[in-house]
């Protein structure tokens, strides 16, 4: 399904209770043009989501795509393994239906990724 | 007696080496040093692997001297990042990967690879390659490291004063970097006048802000 750039689509961000990021356990619902990022889109509503690199390479913003869809085409390390796991990039991933993500899931991600020898996990982990 | 050493407080014993009061008082005030520590090897990774990428990105834009130029005092400066904050990586118990490939795969920002595909000789296939298109990675790496260093500046404000004074000198001059590239790109690619406000530095590479204060010359 297409949108134009001015329709959005609907996406529930649910911040887990024990995150350390601001708003643990709360469910906010925001909304997102395609052609704008999740992450971009949360922080211009007030949702803080931690971030660093915005290119999808460091793998800070990792999040859970629990339902909906998003792409991701200028994440620059973003792997087959990554999206049939179901985990996403926010700071690249544009939704193209309404969406459910998990955030705050960089611990886990680093662990995925080094359970599948993909960077940045085992250089992470090493340490 | 150690009992009399006024100064001698906290939960660090008096003569315990063990443990250091400049990583304790960050963790006091509400940061973690491991986890701050380990942040500052992923964004010096960054650093380092874009002065080698930025080399090979300078070479690349043969004939185009000012580009050139100030390419090289971005290169340079990026390493000054790297020498600026290595040793803090070492104050706060950490260091760097034995491993570069390591260093370079936990790197906070992309790779900056010449934007061009390798030729059947193994070397640079340069049929197409554009000026801008090298302008274009320099202003995304540029960008990735304001980022980066924003964010370091954020976790360490209030908390860690000698790492925040570090990280927002290097952010200072991230941001003179990336107005540098906006001018370029912007007169390159889309012919428009988009001044930096800025004009090369005095001498290749000056890290006006992350060198003004030789403090790190024992490193």
């Amino acid at each position: 399904m297409t949108r134009s750039s001015t329709d959005t689509w609907t996406v529930t961000i649910v911040v887990p209770e024990e995150s350390s990021v601001d708003g643990a356990g709360n469910t906010t619902e925001i909304e997102v043009r395609p052609d704008e990022t999740v992450l971009a889109a949360a922080r211009s509503a007030g949702v803080w989501l931690p971030a660093d690199c915005q290119q999808g390479w460091c793998t800070t913003c990792a999040a859970r795509l629990v339902d909906g869809d998003v792409a991701h085409p200028n994440a620059r390390r973003y792997y087959d393994e990554d999206r049939e796991a179901g985990y996403v990039l926010l700071c690249t991933a544009k939704p193209r239906a309404d969406t459910t993500v998990v955030v705050d899931q960089y611990d886990d991600f680093l662990e995925f990724r080094a359970a599948n020898d993909k960077p940045p996990g085992n250089s992470k982990r090493n340490r | 007696m150690s009992e009399e050493k006024t100064h001698a407080s906290g939960a660090v014993e008096p003569g315990d080496t063990s443990t250091r009061v400049g990583a304790e008082v960050i963790r006091e005030r509400g940061v973690d040093p491991e986890e701050l520590r380990e942040k500052l090897v992923d964004a010096i990774g960054a650093e380092f692997t874009t002065y080698y990428y930025y080399t090979n990105l300078r070479m690349h834009l043969a004939g185009e001297e000012d580009y050139k130029e100030i390419t090289e005092d971005a290169r340079l400066e990026d390493r000054a990042h790297f020498e600026l904050v290595v040793p803090r990586v070492y104050e706060l118990e950490g260091s760097l990967p034995n491993d570069i490939r390591d260093f370079a795969d936990r790197a906070s920002c992309p790779d900056a690879e010449v934007p061009t595909p390798m030729d059947d000789a193994g070397g640079f296939d340069t049929s197409d390659l554009e000026v801008e298109d090298i302008l274009e990675v320099l202003l995304e790496a540029e960008r990735c490291a304001i980022r980066t260093w924003s964010e370091i500046c954020d976790m360490t404000r209030e908390a860690d004063p000698r790492t925040y004074d570090m990280a927002q000198r290097i952010l200072n001059e991230e941001m003179d970097h990336e107005a540098w590239f906006i001018e370029l790109l912007s007169k390159e690619r889309d012919g428009e006048i988009n001044p930096a406000g800025h004009f090369a530095r005095g001498e290749p590479g000056d890290a006006p802000y992350t060198k003004n204060n030789p403090f790190n010359d024992s490193a």
